[in-house]
């Protein structure tokens, strides 16, 4: 079920009443949002509401033991049994094939036969964020951090629908207390929520879908064909559509929960306007950001080795992860890559400037913002790109076609552009003021203001509902 | 458990992390010093629950209704069933009425402004050819004079000073091999990719109510003014259902006698409009799928469309891609073997539509059927000479 279309919106507004009505009687109102949320996964395939189910058992039966566990050993055996059986599964359904692929074309160099077979199996959407939050579960009960709660709760922290397909990734601590105490039906965020809802709904079907269509998929499709203009243009507008496509989900999914009475983590806060690619990170798919960082580099060692060459391998691999959880292609793992080294890149720098080393204020401000936005934007073109071969195209064509025709570059493109970035520069307050001026119309106010906004993304946007891009992964 | 319901209590701090977007937002809970802090004006006052709830029905009954000629033309677009007769019923009334209060006119202004209207408009006119271009009448003079004139190309050369120009259309199958085409095209200094891929998705040749592409084909020719048009369609057309009929026909089951006629008409049609305006056709056919059930509608759709292109042999040719994508065994497979051994994913996830190294191999066989009609390589001996 996709959050921009009028089936969810049904189901919304039957779910969205009776989680409330339910609400003061938790024991009532568990069973009732577990059961939606399976619905809302089961629209897509119901073969793997099992899976989900399966994934719940599995990670509750083992958190609850690695805490009841006396000794570390126990814990340490029962937490690789866990961190095993989840990776077996992600593995499986996510990179089988690209494993098996991956080893066939190394064997046809050697001469030799791939003895496994591709199965084509069919990625459930959104294993990668649902197992990510199985582990930190886990992981934390491991830990200590966070005593594991009944299956029940844990049922919902897992399958609850506004985060299920493609996050946030939200932390057991984060949600599971919000789960033990109704939330109070009188005071409910309602501006925040539909503020997030309306401008979610605006990015993903006007900006991320007409920057699709009108030169993202054409450009990346043949770059041969089009000139060095169409190719920058389209890197910059693949920028553009991404992040409208990921924060716009991420944004309507916030807003879902807020009317429902719950919080989740903001997930993206302007990240074209970082100023290092450590900043980026802090601001792009930052629930990601900090699981890599609790359950990837700092496990790894983080930066407490005794040589700086351990921190540096513990960046790299982490981002490698990060760069291969995003997709099961070799493209992806590049696109990590260049990231991780661009965060060795900068440690090294900043270690050799040493304590002269300040945030940069002013114009080298403004440079750094520059150079940030363009090394992101050209690790996008491995991230986009389906083969090495189209990007290296890509990256050719930037430099060898200049002065040719670019139909594909409009005013309405170059304009999308600017609203996509420009937005990322609006001060707070902006936000803040308009969603306060909402809260204070009368309710018939809010209502025509939100109908209008719906005109608006309707009337603008293209025919048809495409997929966000993150389902895929 | 009992079932004694349970009272709210107040949010605890550290229930929920802080974010930057939290702010305070009713007075009475305040502290002083943090009301000093806060710019009043950016306090955001919370409604209950039962309010956000009224808000959400009215927002959606209002847009509803400022939405209903778009509604109305999806609510038509959707497959033939009871869920797309409720729908009608539903939204046939609310554009009557929106129309009627005047409130689809933002819409109408909206669309405007951004270049598109007509958008919710209709459109299910089917604009053949009244004359059917004489079956296996190939020509082999360079088409010459009105267009109107049903011509085929023959061999014509082709040079890097008068190149071939190419189109690619359809539905969302051709996508992929369009692109590799249009690639392709690109290493060739004898053919131009003109349009690019107009690969439209869930649109097909039963339904010009969703998408009018025998009024759009007309449109393009004329604008385009191509030699060869790579077209692919069907993957949506294996349906009991279409729209645009004439009076005195009716479609009774997909893959009947009446269906086929009808489908055959728009196929050849398609293919005739094209040959008038001086283009060779290249239709890429439908692959099998994952689904055995849908692999066999795909084999009576192709049979329709390779049965028209055959009987306008020098004006059009099909690619047959059910056995180019069979796996050993005969059957669906997503991947293929390389000339090196090397696997390679052809076949998307979704089982239908094709990856890019799964275009390349089609792209191969746009161009063979393109060299057959065509002189695309005579000009490097004449230069050599």
């Amino acid at each position: 079920m996709l959050f921009p279309t009028a089936t969810f919106a049904l189901f919304f507004l039957i779910v969205l009443p009776l989680s409330w009505l339910t609400m003061p009687w938790p024991h009532r109102w568990r069973p009732f949002i577990i059961v939606a949320s399976y619905v809302f996964y089961a629209w897509w395939d119901w073969r793997f509401v099992f899976l989900l189910a399966g994934c719940t058992l599995w990670n509750q039966v083992l958190a609850v033991r690695i805490w009841r566990a006396g000794a570390q050993s126990q814990k340490r055996a029962l937490l690789v049994l866990a961190l095993a059986g989840n990776l077996a599964v992600l593995g499986y359904f996510k990179y089988y094939d690209f494993f098996v692929t991956s080893g066939s074309s190394v064997a046809s160099l050697v001469g030799v036969e791939m003895p496994l077979e591709v199965k084509s199996i069919v990625l459930p959407v959104g294993i990668s964020f649902y197992t990510f939050m199985a582990i930190s579960y886990v992981v934390d009960a491991y830990r200590g951090a966070f005593e594991p709660t009944t299956l029940e709760r844990f049922a919902v922290y897992l399958s609850f629908f506004p985060h299920l397909v493609a996050g946030p990734i939200v932390r057991p601590s984060e949600l599971i207390p919000q789960f033990y105490r109704p939330r109070d039906p009188r005071r409910v965020d309602t501006s925040r929520a539909f503020y997030l809802i309306a401008t979610g709904l605006f990015k993903k079907v006007v900006i991320a879908n007409y920057l699709a269509s009108s030169i993202v998929d054409e450009v990346f499709a043949a770059p041969g064909q089009h000139s060095s203009l169409e190719i920058l243009i389209a890197v910059y507008a693949y920028a553009v559509q991404i992040y409208a496509d990921f924060s716009g989900y991420t944004d309507i999914a916030i807003g879902i929960a807020l009317l429902l009475g719950f919080s989740f983590p903001q997930n993206f806060d302007s990240p074209y306007a970082a100023t290092s690619v450590q900043d980026f990170w802090r601001r792009w798919h930052m629930t990601l950001s900090r699981w890599l960082r609790d359950y990837v580099y700092i496990p790894l060692g983080g930066n407490r080795g005794r040589r700086p060459i351990l921190t540096y391998r513990n960046l790299l691999l982490t981002m490698l992860i990060g760069g291969l959880w995003h997709g099961a292609a070799w493209t992806f793992v590049v696109w990590g890559g260049l990231h991780g080294a661009a965060l060795v890149g900068e440690r090294l720098w900043g270690e050799r400037r040493g304590a002269s080393a300040r945030a940069p204020t002013g114009r080298a401000r403004w440079r750094s913002r520059i150079l940030t936005f363009h090394f992101v934007c050209l690790a996008w073109i491995f991230f986009r790109s389906d083969s090495f071969g189209s990007a290296w195209e890509m990256l050719g064509g930037l430099f060898t076609g200049w002065g040719e025709a670019s139909p594909l570059v409009t005013s309405g493109v170059l304009l999308a552009i600017a609203v996509g970035i420009g937005s990322q520069y609006l001060p707070a307050r902006i936000p803040r003021l308009v969603m306060a001026r909402f809260s204070r119309l009368p309710v018939l106010g809010q209502a025509t203001v939100l109908a209008l906004a719906l005109m608006l993304t309707s009337a603008m946007g293209p025919e048809g509902v495409a997929p966000f891009i993150y389902f895929q992964f | 458990m009992s079932d004694r319901p349970l009272s709210p209590l107040p949010r605890l701090p550290d229930e929920e992390p802080p974010t930057t977007e939290q702010v305070a937002t009713t007075p009475a809970v305040e502290t002083p010093e943090r009301a000093r802090r806060t710019d009043p004006r950016l306090l955001r006052r919370q409604w209950s629950a039962g309010h956000a709830l009224v808000i959400c029905v009215v927002a959606l009954a209002l847009g509803l209704l400022l939405n209903a000629p778009g509604v109305h033309k999806s609510a038509y677009n959707k497959p033939d069933g009871w869920q797309r007769d409720l729908a009608l019923a539903f939204t046939g009334p609310l554009a009557d009425l929106s129309h009627a209060l005047l409130l689809d006119r933002p819409r109408i202004g909206v669309q405007a402004l951004f270049g598109r209207s007509g958008a919710d408009e209709i459109d299910t006119e089917i604009a053949l050819p009244a004359t059917p271009v004489p079956r296996n009448a190939k020509q082999t003079k360079k088409p010459t004079g009105s267009p109107k004139t049903p011509t085929a190309p023959r061999k014509v050369a082709f040079t890097p000073t008068k190149k071939l120009r190419l189109w690619v259309a359809g539905d969302s199958l051709v996508i992929a091999p369009g692109f590799a085409v249009v690639r392709a095209a690109g290493s060739s200094p004898v053919i131009e990719s003109v349009g690019g891929v107009d690969g439209r998705v869930a649109t097909g040749l039963t339904r010009p109510d969703v998408f009018n592409w025998f009024e759009h084909i007309r449109k393009q020719m004329k604008l385009l003014r191509p030699r060869a048009v790579v077209l692919g369609f069907g993957g949506n057309d294996d349906k009991a259902y279409m729209t645009g009929l004439p009076d005195d026909v009716t479609i009774d089951t997909f893959g009947g006698a009446a269906w086929r006629r009808e489908y055959a008409r728009r196929v050849g049609g398609m293919m005739d409009v094209i040959s008038r305006a001086g283009g060779f056709v290249v239709w890429i056919g439908l692959p099998q799928t994952k689904s055995a059930e849908q692999t066999r509608r795909f084999d009576i759709v192709n049979a329709v469309a390779q049965k028209e292109a055959r009987e306008r042999e020098g004006r059009a040719a099909f690619i047959d891609t059910y056995t180019m994508f069979a796996g050993d065994d005969g059957g669906y497979t997503d991947y293929l073997a390389d000339p090196n051994g090397a696997l390679r994913k052809v076949r998307a996830g979704d089982g239908v539509h094709f990856e890019r190294e799964g275009g390349d191999i089609i792209a191969r066989e746009v161009l063979k059927a393109l060299n057959r009609t065509y002189d695309l390589t005579s000009w490097r001996k004449k230069r050599s000479a």
